[in-house]
C-alpha cells in the first residue's frame, strides 16, 4: 500500500499561503485533527478538512449481544453525553417491545437529560470555547482588541458584575479566571444533582428500558432542587456574559459577524418528553416533547415529525474510513415505507484503516446528511428548533415566540426576569456561543420544571408515580429507532435484533453531523463549510489561526459521538 | 524521626527530584469517550485548578498537557510532549493514559484507530517521522513517553484493562495498558503501571491518586500500598457490596423484583457482592450518588472481566441464586425476629407504664404486645443484662409525670374536632 501525504504548504507568490494544522484541535471532545488552508494576505481560508483519529468500533461490539446489553454498552460511546445515549438506547429497545415508560420514568430521564445539558453547556462555554475569548490568548492574538476591551464598559455589568470587558476576558482565563473556576464549581454542582437520580457521571447506571431504575423519595427530589434552584442567578449571568462578549465583538469590526458563518441548516430530534403523553409516544414519537424535533433548512422549518426527520437521514462514506456496506437488510418504518438504503438503519459499520488522504479517505466519522443538506446539531439547533416548531412547558416558563424563545427566570439573589433569544440574521461562531447561553437557560428551567412536576406526581400518587414498566424483549426478529437530545443535540439509536439479540446497531451522534467529512456528492460538513466561510479578521500576527480555532470551538464538537 | 506540622507522616524521605515543584501530566487517549477526563474535571479531592494553579501545599504544581484543557491546539501543544519523548523536557512528568489500547502497532500498512499529532510532531530521536504527515499513533506515544515517566496511570476500565472496546466481537484487537506495555514495565522511578479502574471511574480515586504519587515523588510520603493488579489498595480492598446501603437487605433476605424497588438489586442483576470498587463508600462525587445507592445495578465496570464477565446485563447472576436463597431462608427469620426488638424500641417506657402511646399518629400500633412478643422480650431482656444491671428496669418504678396529657388536663380536646390525617399514616410492611 502506497503511503499517502497531505498536501505540503502551499508557496504562493507572496509566500502568504500557509497551512493551518491543529492536530489535534484542542478545546473540543474526542479526537478532532482540522487542516486547512490560510491565505494571509487575502484574510481567507481555503480548503478544510475535519478528521475523526479515534475508532473503537461498538457498533461491531454490539452486534451478537444479548439486547439487554445495549443500554450499559452504546451508552459508553460518549463520556459527555452518556445519558442521551443510554435514553435513546432504551427508547429504540422500548419501540422493539412495544412499551414506553411510565410518566414518573419518563420525568426521570427528563430531569437527567436536562442536567447533563447544564453539565455540557457552561463546560464548552467556558472551558473550551472560552479561553479563545480571554486574556491571554486576546492580547496574544490581537492587543488592539485588548485594548479596546479595557476601555469598554460592560452594559450588562449589573447582572455579571464585571464593568468591563477586559475585566470578562481576564476572568475567562484558563484555571485563574473567575468564570473558569466558576464553571467548573456549578458543572460540579450540577453533576450532584445528577448522580442523586443517575447513580453516577458521566455513564448513568439507571437507565433501563421500561424506565429507570432509580429510588428516588423526598429527600432527593430536595436535594435536587436545592441544588437547580441556584442555576437561575448563574443562567442570568452567563447569558448576560454572553450578550456582552458578541456585542464587543461585533461593535469592534462588523466583519467578526462572517467569522464561522454558515447556512441555518438545523436538526434536532427534540428532547423533555411530556409525561402526561405516554400513550402516544410509540405512535406519534417526539411530537409530545416540550421542546420538538426539527429539520431547518436555511432558516426555514421543513418537517416537525420525527419520522420524517428520520426517513431523511443518509450517512455517506466516501471519505471515511469504512467500507461501503451496500446489499444490507432493507428495514422499512412504522407505516411500511422502505427507509433509503443509506439510512443508518440499513448501514452496517465495516471498518477499514488506511491513510489520511484530503482527496480520498480522511476520518473514522461518516457523512450524515439530511435529505442531502449538511446539518448543525447542538444546543444551538435546539434553540431553533424550540424557537420555530414551538415549545412547551408544564409551567410555561420556555415559550415559543414563533420567532424566538421566551424563558420566565424565577428570581434567586437577583429579581425574576424574563429573557428572549431571538432568531439572529446572521448565523456564526459568536451567534453559536450566544444560543448555548441562552439553551442553558432552557436547560435549566426545565429541569426545575421537571422537579416540581416529579414532586407534583409523586403526592398525588397511583400507577403515574411509577417508574419502571415491565418488558419482554421479542422473540422475532424486528427493527427499531430510538431517537432523543443529547447536551449537543441529534442522538438516534437503530437496532436489529432476532431471537432476543443484537443483530445490527447503529449509532448516530449529534457530530456526526455537525463533525463530518465531505460527502459522496463532496458537500463539506458543517464544520469544514464554517471553516472555509471565515475571513481571518483577527490581526493574529503569530497566524495561530484564531478565527478558525473559535469557528471550530463554536460548534461543541463531539468527536467520540461522531464515530464510535 | 521527627515531624513537622505540615508532614504527612511519611516514614521515609526519598530525595527530592530534581526541579522540585512542578510535574508535568501528558494526559494520551487510546480509545476513549472522554468519560475519564469528565470524571477528573468533576473530581474535589483535590480540584483539577487546585492541582494546576499549585494551591496544596507540599504538592508540585501541575503541568496539565490535556487537549480538552489545553490554550494551544496543534504543533505548539503537541511540543511537550515532542520534548517529553525526547528526554528534552528537564522537568519530571507523568503520563496517564484514558482509552483503550488499539492493537494497531500491527497493522501492515499505514492506518490508526486513535492518534494525536502529525508526522512532523514525532520525535526525531524515536526513529524519523512516520509516515510523513500522516497522524502518528496514540499508540507510539505510549510506548515512547512510559520509560522516562515518573509514573504511568491507567484511568478507567478501558486503559486499565480493555473495558467495552476490548470486548467480544471487537475488531481493533484492544487492550489495556499493562497489556500493552509489558509486565517488564518500570518507570522511571521503578513504578509499574497504576489502574484507577472504573467506567467511569470514581473521579476523585484517579485525582487522589495522583495527588499522593506527586506527594511521593517530593518525597514526603512513602509509596501508596497497590494490590497485584495495580490498584490503589486502599480504595479496591473491599466489594462494593460491603459498604453498599443496600447490602442490609440483603442480609434480611429481601430482594428488588424489578428496577426501581428499593431492596437489594442482585436479583435484577447486580454484581455487588463481587465487585471491588468503593463508589458505594465514596459516592460518584462528594458522596451523593454512587451506583446502586441510586437504583442502579453494579454491572462490574471496575473489574477485569467487565464487560462480558458480566453480561447479560439484567438477570442475576448466577451465583446469587445460592446465596440469595440462603439469606432468604436465614436472614427472613432475621428479620421476624428483628421485627419485634424494633417494635419494642419504638415504645418509650413511659407508654409501656401507661398502658397507651399518646401520640395521635400512633394509635394504629397496639402498646400492648402480643404475648409472643412479650415472651421474646423477656428471653432477649435476660441475654442483654446478663452479667450486668438491668437499669432499664428501674423505668418501671418511674411515676408518670403529672402534666403529662396537658391537654385533657386543660379541658382542651381536639378529638372530635380535627380528624386524623389517616392517609399519610405510613407503616413500613417489609420492617
Amino acid at each position: 500500500m502506497s503511503i499517502q501525504t497531505l498536501p505540503a504548504p502551499q508557496q504562493t507568490m507572496g509566500g502568504a499561503a500557509r497551512n493551518l494544522r491543529f492536530d489535534p484541535v484542542t478545546r473540543v471532545s474526542g479526537d478532532l485533527a482540522f487542516h486547512a488552508s490560510a491565505d494571509w494576505s487575502a484574510r481567507t481560508v481555503g480548503n478544510a478538512v475535519a478528521m475523526a483519529t479515534t475508532f473503537r468500533g461498538y457498533e461491531n461490539i454490539l452486534a451478537g449481544r444479548d439486547a439487554r446489553d445495549a443500554v450499559f454498552v452504546s451508552s459508553r460511546a460518549c463520556g459527555v453525553c452518556g445519558t442521551a445515549h443510554s435514553i435513546c438506547s432504551a427508547l429504540a429497545i422500548e419501540a422493539a417491545c412495544g412499551i414506553t415508560a411510565p410518566p414518573m420514568g419518563i420525568v426521570a430521564r427528563n430531569f437527567l437529560a436536562a442536567t447533563e445539558c447544564m453539565i455540557d453547556h457552561p463546560s464548552h462555554l467556558f472551558l473550551r470555547a472560552g479561553p479563545d475569548y480571554s486574556e491571554p490568548v486576546v492580547r496574544r492574538t490581537s492587543p488592539e482588541l485588548w485594548a479596546r476591551a479595557e476601555s469598554t464598559a460592560a452594559p450588562n455589568a449589573a447582572v455579571h458584575g464585571f464593568a468591563q470587558i477586559s475585566q470578562i476576558m481576564a476572568e475567562l482565563t484558563r484555571y485563574s479566571g473567575w468564570l473558569y473556576r466558576e464553571a467548573l464549581h456549578m458543572t460540579r454542582m450540577a453533576r450532584e444533582a445528577n448522580v442523586i437520580v443517575g447513580g453516577k457521571y458521566p455513564h448513568p447506571q439507571t437507565i433501563t428500558p421500561g424506565g429507570v431504575s432509580s429510588t428516588v423519595d423526598a429527600t432527593d427530589f430536595n436535594l435536587t432542587l436545592m441544588r437547580v434552584v441556584k442555576f437561575f442567578d448563574y443562567s442570568r449571568r452567563v447569558v448576560a456574559v454572553w450578550d456582552d462578549l458578541t456585542n464587543f465583538f461585533y461593535n469592534a469590526d462588523a466583519r467578526f459577524a462572517d467569522v464561522g458563518q454558515g447556512p441555518m441548516n438545523f436538526l434536532d430530534a427534540g428532547l423533555w418528553e411530556d409525561p402526561h403523553a405516554v400513550d402516544s409516544i410509540l405512535s406519534s414519537p417526539g411530537e409530545s416533547r416540550w421542546s420538538k424535533p426539527a429539520a431547518i433548512v436555511d432558516g426555514v422549518l421543513q418537517t416537525s415529525d420525527l419520522r420524517e426527520i428520520d426517513a431523511g437521514v443518509e450517512e455517506f462514506i466516501r471519505h471515511s474510513f469504512y467500507d461501503d456496506w451496500g446489499g444490507g437488510s432493507q428495514v422499512y418504518d412504522a407505516s411500511g415505507n422502505a427507509l433509503p438504503p443509506r439510512n443508518p438503519a440499513n448501514k452496517q459499520t465495516l471498518p477499514q484503516p488506511g491513510s489520511a488522504d484530503p482527496d480520498g479517505r480522511y476520518s473514522w466519522s461518516t457523512a450524515a446528511r439530511w435529505r442531502g443538506h449538511p446539518m448543525e446539531t447542538g444546543a444551538q439547533a435546539r434553540l431553533w428548533a424550540t424557537a420555530l416548531a414551538g415549545a412547551g412547558s408544564p409551567a410555561g416558563l420556555v415559550e415559543s415566540t414563533g420567532r424566538g424563545v421566551r424563558m420566565s427566570l424565577p428570581s434567586g439573589q437577583m429579581p425574576a426576569n424574563l429573557i428572549e433569544w431571538q432568531v439572529p440574521g446572521r448565523w456564526n461562531a459568536f451567534e453559536r456561543n450566544r444560543a448555548r447561553a441562552y439553551a442553558f437557560a432552557q436547560a435549566t428551567l426545565m429541569c426545575y420544571e421537571n422537579i416540581v412536576l416529579g414532586l407534583d406526581l409523586a403526592r398525588r400518587g397511583g400507577t403515574d408515580v411509577r417508574i419502571f414498566t415491565p418488558y419482554k424483549i421479542p422473540k422475532d426478529g424486528v427493527a427499531a429507532t430510538g431517537h432523543w437530545g443529547g447536551a449537543r443535540g441529534y442522538v438516534s439509536h437503530h437496532v436489529q435484533l432476532d431471537n432476543r439479540v443484537i443483530e445490527n446497531y447503529q449509532i448516530v451522534g449529534p457530530s456526526t453531523f455537525s463533525g463530518s467529512p465531505r460527502d459522496d456528492a463532496g458537500r463539506p460538513g458543517p464544520c469544514e463549510a464554517a471553516v472555509m466561510a471565515t475571513p481571518l479578521v483577527t490581526s493574529d500576527a503569530g497566524q495561530s489561526g484564531i478565527d478558525v480555532l473559535r469557528t471550530i470551538r463554536s460548534f461543541d464538537l463531539c468527536m467520540y459521538c461522531a464515530s464510535h | 524521626m521527627s515531624y513537622e506540622v505540615g508532614d504527612f507522616g511519611g516514614t521515609a524521605k526519598a530525595p527530592s527530584l530534581d526541579g522540585g515543584n512542578v510535574v508535568h501530566v501528558f494526559w494520551l487517549s487510546g480509545m476513549s469517550c472522554d468519560g475519564c477526563s469528565v470524571a477528573m474535571l468533576g473530581a474535589i479531592a483535590p480540584r483539577l485548578e487546585e492541582l494546576t494553579l499549585g494551591l496544596i501545599p507540599r504538592v508540585p504544581r501541575v503541568v496539565m498537557h490535556h487537549s480538552m484543557l489545553d490554550e494551544d491546539a496543534g504543533a505548539d501543544f503537541m511540543a511537550p510532549f515532542q520534548a517529553a519523548a525526547d528526554g528534552s523536557l528537564g522537568e519530571p512528568y507523568v503520563v496517564v493514559v484514558e482509552g483503550s489500547i488499539p492493537d494497531d502497532q500491527s497493522l501492515s500498512g499505514p492506518g490508526h484507530y486513535a492518534a494525536m499529532g502529525t508526522g512532523s510532531d514525532w520525535p526525531s530521536s524515536k526513529g524519523g517521522a512516520r509516515h510523513g504527515d500522516q497522524p502518528v499513533k496514540a499508540t507510539d506515544w505510549m510506548w515512547a513517553l512510559a520509560p522516562g515517566a515518573q509514573a504511568c496511570i491507567a484511568i478507567g476500565t478501558c486503559a486499565t484493562w480493555g473495558g467495552i472496546p476490548a470486548a467480544a466481537g471487537n475488531i481493533t484487537g484492544s487492550m489495556g495498558l499493562t497489556d500493552y506495555l509489558g509486565s517488564s514495565y518500570r518507570s522511571a522511578r521503578g513504578i509499574p503501571v497504576v489502574n484507577v479502574p472504573g467506567c467511569a471511574p470514581v473521579g476523585d480515586n484517579f485525582m487522589e491518586t495522583l495527588k499522593e504519587l506527586l506527594l511521593h515523588f517530593e518525597g514526603h510520603v512513602d509509596l501508596p500500598e497497590f494490590d497485584d493488579i495495580g490498584r490503589p489498595a486502599w480504595m479496591f480492598g473491599e466489594t462494593v457490596h460491603r459498604h453498599c446501603m443496600k447490602a442490609g437487605y440483603y442480609e434480611e433476605g429481601v430482594f428488588a423484583h424489578e428496577p426501581g424497588d428499593n431492596e437489594c438489586l442482585v436479583e435484577i442483576g447486580c454484581w455487588g457482592p463481587v465487585v471491588q470498587c468503593n463508589i458505594t463508600e465514596r459516592g460518584a462525587i462528594n458522596h451523593l450518588g454512587g451506583c446502586m445507592i441510586s437504583g442502579g445495578a453494579c454491572i462490574g465496570c471496575t473489574m477485569p472481566g467487565f464487560p462480558d464477565k458480566y453480561s447479560p446485563f439484567y438477570k442475576a447472576p448466577p451465583g446469587s441464586a445460592i446465596s440469595g436463597t440462603t439469606s432468604r431462608i436465614t436472614g427472613g427469620a432475621i428479620r421476624r425476629l428483628r421485627r419485634i426488638s424494633l417494635a419494642n424500641g419504638n415504645r418509650e417506657p413511659m407508654w409501656e407504664n401507661a398502658g397507651e402511646v399518646p401520640s395521635a399518629w400512633g394509635r394504629a400500633n397496639p402498646v400492648v404486645p402480643h404475648p409472643a412478643h412479650k415472651i421474646n422480650t423477656f428471653f432477649y431482656k435476660k441475654l442483654q443484662y446478663a452479667g450486668t444491671v438491668n437499669h432499664a428496669k428501674r423505668n418501671k418504678k418511674q411515676p408518670l409525670p403529672l402534666s403529662r396529657d396537658i391537654l385533657r388536663q386543660k379541658g382542651v380536646d381536639l378529638e372530635a374536632s380535627v380528624p386524623v390525617l389517616q392517609e399519610h399514616l405510613v407503616s413500613r410492611e417489609e420492617l
